[in-house]
């Protein structure tokens, strides 16, 4: 495909809202993952994510607004306008008509839908808010997003598990190489930190239970991991064609230039063990990226921090880097501050971008001892590469793979 | 308190606008440009406020505060 320019970058997340704080803090290796305190969840099996406090303080949302929106919603309307002030857009010059909004999602707004459920047993229905219909269902962010900058394009919400962002990232791109947008809103949101979704996400199984460690709970690829640890955020960028960019007098941040992806077909929770599909997918996006394995610098891993599906992540990028693989610089960063599920693929390839621009490879946290060996981990702290082209995975439940090439 | 003023407190704490935005004689749809959901909770909470029944078609997105005002009272008069 062509390549298509990010120009503006929008990170609301536990590690730091705005890119520049959100840098900061990964590039110096530090957690953010913490013991939950909006509510009493002690009982859980897992009890600890990545949260972000006081979202007010960063918003300028009106209370009236508030009031008839999920934190999902809210965490998209923020991330939506550092983005756009990060482009240097302003939407009002814009024609609504094409302009489009592509986000993932995974689980959708629970914090509302909680607590109007609550209130529908115990007031009867004249105790449910009107606004829940419209706050509580996954594609509820890409709604708000719109009606707040009146964006009238073709638009979608991918929900895909934890692969849900990435998807619609590579999405938007295919949809920009049409022609038929002139920007795009694309990433994702994702606020899980609440007690029915904290249960579901419980109940999956997946989650790490070291609640007495939880900084040091969330260890993708190594010996000791029992599962990711959940965090909440969004991360939306704005996409254009290289040519727009070019006649705004805009220096693109980096490119999308490839993406794929594939299904396992095997389970209805779990991902193959071969990998053969995740590596297919990989195949696919670099051929669509018109780029060869020894061009990639960076990949940025999906470490769910379970055996199944860590261990055939690998296995499908030694399959495709062969001899090589010991040279890439890879790491998996959201072991800093949570899964952001939905979110996670958009904010990943944000880290990577950030990653490109400081010539910075951040760090996985806590590998301390790899359960698969002949792998460039980078860990205990970034370490400067020049990378010009990279592989950002993501993955969802069911075997969902997906793969973007962003470049320099 | 009197009923316009009763009125205008209960819409300010429920959709969470500013009282001088909320003007006696104008819609709530020019005053405030509330949307349909707003009007379906704003009926629900004027019926709890006033112990009153008031049905979409007594008021509306082009009711003012003064026509909000007549129905309750004369509803709480009956």
């Amino acid at each position: 495909m062509d390549k298509i320019a990010i120009t503006g970058i929008g990170i609301v997340s536990p590690s730091g809202i705005n890119k520049r704080q959100f840098w900061a803090n990964i590039k110096s290796g530090r957690s953010f993952v913490k013991e939950i305190t909006r509510f009493d969840a002690s009982k859980y099996p897992s009890h600890i994510a990545g949260q972000i406090d006081e979202l007010n303080k960063y918003s300028n949302i009106s209370e009236r607004l508030l009031k008839k929106i999920d934190a999902f919603s809210h965490m998209a309307l923020i991330a939506s306008e550092l983005a756009l002030q990060d482009a240097g857009i302003d939407i009002k010059n814009e024609d609504p008509n094409l302009v489009g909004i592509f986000l993932g999602n995974a689980i959708g707004g629970w914090l509302y839908a909680e607590t109007e459920l609550r209130d529908l047993y115990i007031e009867g229905r004249e105790g449910v808010s009107p606004y829940m219909a419209s706050a509580w269902f996954p594609a509820a962010p890409q709604g708000q997003v719109s009606i707040y900058y009146g964006i009238k394009g073709f638009s979608k919400t991918v929900v895909a598990d934890r692969a849900g962002s990435l998807m619609a990232l590579g999405y938007g791109a295919k949809v920009l190489n049409k022609n038929k947008l002139n920007m795009i809103l694309a990433g994702g949101m994702e606020a899980p930190v609440s007690p029915y979704a904290l249960l579901c996400c419980n109940t999956y199984g997946a989650l790490s239970k070291n609640n007495s460690q939880p900084q040091e709970a969330y260890k993708p690829f190594d010996k000791k991991r029992d599962g990711f640890v959940i965090g909440e955020g969004a991360g939306i960028v704005v996409m254009e064609s290289v040519q727009r960019a070019s006649k705004r007098g805009v220096k693109p941040l980096a490119y999308i230039s490839g993406y794929s992806t594939s299904c396992d077909g095997i389970d209805r929770i779990n991902c193959a063990s071969d990998g053969v599909e995740l590596a297919r997918a990989i195949k696919l996006a670099l051929a669509d990226a018109k780029t060869n394995i020894d061009e990639i610098d960076y990949i940025s891993l999906d470490g769910a921090a379970i055996n199944l599906w860590d261990d055939s992540e690998l296995q499908a990028i030694k399959s495709i880097f062969g001899a090589r693989t010991k040279d890439i610089p890879m790491s998996c960063p959201k072991s800093m501050f949570g899964n952001l599920l939905g979110a996670s693929g958009a904010v990943d390839m944000i880290t990577t971008i950030l990653a490109m621009e400081h010539s910075l490879v951040p760090v996985t946290l806590n590998l301390d001892e790899p359960s698969m060996k002949g792998f460039n981990y980078i860990t205990k702290e970034a370490k400067e590469y020049k990378i010009d082209k990279a592989l950002v995975i993501s993955r969802g439940r069911g075997g969902i793979n997906s793969v973007l090439v962003v470049e320099k | 308190m009197e009923m316009k003023a009763k009125v205008k407190e209960v819409l300010v704490n429920l959709l969470k606008v500013k009282p001088e935005e909320l003007k006696d004689g104008v819609s709530l749809e020019e005053s405030i440009g509330v949307d349909s959901t707003e009007m379906v909770e704003s009926v629900i909470a004027l019926e709890k406020a006033f112990g009153v029944k008031l049905s979409p078609k007594e008021i509306s997105k082009s009711s003012s505060i003064d026509d909000i005002a007549k129905i309750i009272s004369s509803k709480i008069s009956v």
